[in-house]
């Protein structure tokens, strides 16, 4: 049960019954592509445009990266500003929760018109906006969410508010960047994707998607979605295998954003 | 080993506290006296114990020596120092009830933490932190990290932590409370070999009666609402062996703390009664 295979099994299992069902229902029911596309025909499109599917995943998640890199960077200099002026963690739920609902997304267009709508630049910028808000609100968590007895410890050695960042904050606060790094991750790449269907260049995942559909090509349309979940999954799996490589297994706390 | 720093006025004070006054919360309907007119003196290299109701204020007494709260009234000397300065010169180490290490620390680079924060050079530090673990017995454990520890082992840390850059004083509270009682037993007379090694003065906030009694040259007894000292029983246990505490001495005293705590335990009863342990 405790062996490598229990943990593979499963989810292989699920995803045979899933797409064997699923294929079962397009054929049985004779169901037309604009519908639902079996899985035989989106696994076909996707092998034989495998070359394009490469390209374009690595348009969309060159600018999911940047903008991962640019928002992580935006979030944890004002995650280390706010937490000088937040002292109570009471104030950070309620701030994501607003910031949440700013549709950022919509601000492509006017980004598009601020910077050259023919570069990159515009959907980087939206991407780390993205990035930005769960990377400041769970990194701000875990920069005053902070034990009350270690930091009297602290006290007691004379520490000075820098001290007591460097050597109790900030480390403190790594199981809870991870977390908003793997909310922010995937979120990244459908942002870079979301972004590209407001114009600009042509050669992204979105804009693929779009134009296939356009096209009716659905068997086409839903093999590049299949390219964005796997940018998204390996987005994903690296933010994983960073946080093994950083930090030791148990303090891998589960906080949530 | 160092010998106690001196108040010079008053040589033989580790602590002198007088009138000491404590409100929370002044004004607001959930306003709590939690010290009041509190008068204590503790002589250096003596060892006392805090012991008293849940919420009588023993938590709040070790912090206004610390540093750690601020007080209203009275006077509070260490060693002749104001708390600030005693705080800001390291002259005393703290242990808490919770072990409180750091975990992305490996044991050793947590007793190390007051020596970094004192400046000292990694060379030191090592040396230093080697000694500690051997007194704590977990010279095998330098390099895990703090989960892979028992309580009992965590906490041994956590006093190795506090005796880092040898402080005259040590102030701990309740640093046992979560241990079973054979791990407790083997902590005290750790304790009590430290202490008989370093000669430091020891302040030590309990709940347990014969912990108190075992532990201490001097018991003193406090009662909530407001929070104060009601009682100080002199213990002079002498050496401490496997007999102590099966002596007709230990229990007398055990005897008397016991009814120093009662007597304002039955005036207090309705109001103490519904206040559970944290
Ligand atoms: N930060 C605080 N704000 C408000 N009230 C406080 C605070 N700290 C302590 N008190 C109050 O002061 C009183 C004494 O608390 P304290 O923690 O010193 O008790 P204690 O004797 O250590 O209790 P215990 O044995 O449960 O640890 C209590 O009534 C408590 O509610
Ligand atoms: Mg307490």
């Amino acid at each position: 049960m405790n062996t490598k295979l229990g943990y593979v099994w499963p989810p292989i299992l699920v995803a045979t019954i899933f797409l064997g069902g699923w294929q079962l229902l397009v054929v049985v029911q004779d169901l037309k592509p604009f519908l639902l596309p079996a899985p035989s025909l989106i696994a076909s499109e996707f092998s034989s445009g495998a070359t394009l599917m490469w390209g374009a995943a690595y348009y969309t998640a060159t600018t999911a990266f940047l903008g991962l890199i640019f928002g992580t960077v935006l979030g944890l200099i004002t995650a280390l500003l706010a937490q000088r002026f937040i002292t109570v963690d009471k104030l950070a739920a309620p701030l994501a929760a607003g910031l949440a609902t700013v549709p950022i997304i919509a601000l492509t267009p006017i980004l598009n018109n601020m910077f050259n709508i023919t570069s990159r630049t515009p959907r980087v910028l939206v991407t780390a906006i993205i990035v930005l808000f769960p990377i400041f609100v769970n990194v701000t968590r875990g920069l005053i969410q902070v034990n009350a007895t270690q930091l009297e410890l602290m006290r007691s050695l004379n520490a000075t508010p820098r001290t007591t960042l460097r050597v109790l904050r900030i480390p403190n606060a790594i199981p809870f960047f991870f977390t908003g790094l793997k909310i922010a991750a995937p979120l990244a790449v459908i942002a870079a994707l979301v972004a590209e269907y407001f114009g600009g260049p042509q050669q992204g995942l979105g804009s693929r998607i779009a134009s296939a559909a356009a096209n009716t090509a659905y068997g086409r349309a839903w093999a590049y979605v299949l390219a964005a979940i796997i940018t998204g999954l390996i987005f994903y799996l690296a933010i994983i295998a960073l946080e093994r490589l950083v930090t030791p297994r148990t303090a891998q706390v589960t906080t949530t954003a | 080993m160092t010998p106690t720093q001196l108040d010079s006025k008053n040589p033989g004070s580790a602590l002198a506290i007088s009138g000491l006054s404590k409100v929370f919360n002044v004004g607001n309907p959930n306003e709590v006296t939690a010290l009041s007119d509190v008068h204590l003196d503790v002589h250096t290299g003596e060892f006392i114990s805090l012991i008293g109701p849940s919420g009588c204020g023993k938590s709040t007494l070790l912090r206004v020596i610390g540093d750690l709260t601020a007080f209203d009234s009275g006077s509070v000397q260490v060693a002749g120092k104001s708390p600030e300065e005693a705080r800001k010169e390291r002259l005393y180490g703290i242990a808490f009830q919770q072990a409180a290490l750091f975990d992305w620390r490996t044991v050793t680079r947590n007793i190390e933490l007051p020596l970094e924060l004192a400046g000292w050079q990694k060379s030191q530090r090592q040396e230093r932190s080697a000694e500690l673990l051997d007194m704590v017995q977990l010279s095998d454990f330098a390099h895990h990290r703090p989960w892979e520890l028992s309580g009992g082992m965590q906490q041994r840390v956590a006093i190795a932590r506090s005796l880092a850059v040898d402080p005259p004083l040590l102030l701990m509270d309740e640093p046992f409370g979560a241990l079973d009682e054979m791990t407790r037993e083997r902590m005290q007379n750790e304790l009590l070999k430290i202490r008989m090694e370093t000669g430091k003065t020891i302040v030590f906030v309990t709940h347990s009666i014969p912990e108190a009694v075992y532990l201490s040259d001097r018991v003193v007894v406090m009662s909530p609402r407001p929070g104060r000292i009601t009682a100080e029983i002199e213990v002079n246990l002498g050496d401490r062996n496997e007999m102590t505490r099966e002596s007709d001495h230990f229990f007398r005293c055990v005897t008397s703390v016991r009814e120093a705590l009662r007597v304002h335990d039955t005036s207090n009863s309705t109001s103490s009664s519904h206040r559970g342990e944290i």
